[in-house]
């Protein structure tokens, strides 16, 4: 499993129904993304970041994750201070600070939002969920099975490459790019090879096509939509509110 | 390269969304199609949406230490085609968002949109333009050519795309977005230049074991050409078995764990 997956499992907040997450999360980077964003984006964080603690998600965790977007959002943002093809073929964007400080601010606060979400709700429990939308069956189907594989290629990936490291295979950039040119190769064997025999051993047990899991669903209390539902209803107002007044 | 969550208006969000929807969905319906006349295509279908998944989580050598997730879609286009990446392309991004927090969930449309549908039809327009061209080449040759040409314009037909994407959005006040995509895919090509040379030098190492290993699944699935000697249509399980175990502990590292398990 990945990190994310692990500390969704550990979450005290993975015994609510993903839809009251998906409610408090989607109304968090609703209001992130459309709403002005001073003082939306830093309600949207302070929310976030308050659910994150209440819900028991590794902090430490949650910012190694962030730290990757966060680069690309910096550039991203960096980007919008210089200004090209005006009257100097390069120079100071007029208004570019403010600008690349909303687009940052707005950005952070919305991957905050997902990150809460995917740190509080196992994949497999959105997964098990899938097959009573209206998406077609094969895809369904083809989505739950990547996922029970893709643990285990994952470990076979980790596991081929640290025989590899042993072996000094990335001492150098020409070994490194050959032990990574053989990694993607063996993994394409392995995958194929993981199939076939999985197909056998299920046509074995009389595989018709489905493999579907019990979810053990109860109703959701009004309370928790309610609870779930007040953070984002409480941004949108202070944060219309104060722009109102000013 | 993949958009964050949060760096697109909801609006450019939706529309790349839509942009990408018909590809996907014409994925969709070939991949309903294969399923139903042959069931047992939804467990290669699902190990190759995990190879895909694997592949883009993989750390490579480049010119800043390592970088993941590249490598993929060129291999991905080569051996599956555009119209099944689509497919596992969306699928893969879905469980980055969610496993990794490799792009956003809003972001998803317009990252399917580069990753999952320009950048396929790119490498596997590449790819069957050199193999043409390449046709009087020995077969190793032409092949290497065109793979490494396919992994190397997908990565840089997707990031061109990606930096277009953020050119629209975030226009430039003076040059507009052809400024601001001046200055994105200038940014962006310090990274991704070398990176993409990088994936086409990993993918052709990645092809020629596979040539060397598994020829039949390649010709089966369309990479290589029919040899004129009869070439049987799937390899003996045990010889399959005997060379990847080969090129594993020869080239790849050893992996008794897997084999025991």
């Amino acid at each position: 499993m990945t990190p994310i997956d692990t500390a969704a499992y550990r979450s005290r907040w993975r015994r609510y129904h993903p839809a009251v997450k998906g409610v408090l999360c989607g109304g968090l980077l609703a209001c992130a993304l459309m709403l002005p964003p001073w003082p939306a984006a830093a309600l949207v964080a302070a929310a976030t970041l308050g659910s994150a603690v209440a819900a028991g998600v590794p902090l430490g965790l949650m910012a190694r994750a962030a730290a990757g977007p966060l680069v690309l959002i910096a550039t991203s943002a960096a980007a919008l201070l210089v200004s090209v093809g005006g009257a100097e073929p390069v120079g100071w964007a007029p208004g570019g600070p403010a600008r690349a400080a909303e687009v940052a601010a707005r950005a952070s606060a919305a991957l905050g939002t997902q990150l809460l979400f995917v740190l509080t709700t196992p994949v497999a429990d959105l997964l098990a969920r899938l097959s009573r939308t209206r998406l077609p069956a094969a895809l369904v189907e083809v989505v739950a099975l990547t996922y029970q594989m893709l643990m285990v290629l994952l470990g076979t990936a980790h596991r081929v490459a640290s025989g590899q490291a042993a072996r000094h295979g990335y001492r150098s950039r020409r070994a490194g790019l050959r032990s990574a040119g053989a990694l993607g190769g063996v993994l394409f064997l392995r995958s194929l090879d993981r199939a076939r025999r999985l197909q056998e051993g299920l046509a074995c047990r009389g595989y018709t096509g489905r493999l579907t899991v019990l979810v053990d669903e109860r109703p959701v209390p009004p309370v928790e939509w309610a609870a779930a539902a007040a953070p984002p209803l409480l941004v949108a107002a202070l944060t219309l509110t104060s722009t109102a007044l000013r | 390269m993949h958009i964050p969550e949060g760096l697109l208006p909801p609006l450019h969000a939706a529309a790349w969304t839509a942009a990408a929807a018909p590809f996907v969905v014409h994925g969709v319906r070939s991949l309903t199609r294969e399923v139903r006349a042959n069931p047992e295509a939804k467990l290669l279908i699902g190990a190759a949406g995990a190879f895909c998944f694997v592949l883009s989580a993989l750390k490579i050598p480049s010119a800043t230490g390592t970088s993941s997730h590249p490598v993929g879609v060129g291999l991905g286009s080569v051996l599956f085609r555009p119209p099944v990446m689509a497919v596992l392309g969306t699928v893969t991004l879905l469980f980055q968002a969610l496993l990794l927090a490799h792009g956003g969930l809003s972001t998803l449309g317009a990252n399917a949109f580069s990753l999952a549908v320009v950048g396929p039809w790119v490498a596997y327009g590449a790819f069957r333009l050199v193999r043409a061209l390449t046709a009087r080449l020995p077969e190793g040759t032409s092949l290497s050519l065109a793979v490494f040409t396919a992994a190397f314009s997908a990565s840089l037909g997707t990031y061109t795309v990606t930096s277009l994407q953020l050119a629209l959005a975030h226009p430039d006040p003076e040059g507009g977005v052809l400024g601001a995509f001046a200055k994105y895919a200038t940014v962006f090509s310090v990274t991704q230049v070398p990176i993409a040379v990088i994936e086409g030098l990993v993918t052709v190492v990645a092809v020629r074991l596979l040539t060397s290993v598994n020829r039949g699944d390649l010709v089966r699935l369309g990479v290589l050409r029919p040899a004129p000697a009869p070439v049987p249509e799937t390899a003996p399980r045990e010889a399959a078995d005997r060379e990847a175990g080969t090129a594993d502990t020869a080239a790849a590292g050893g992996d008794d764990k897997e084999k025991n398990a």
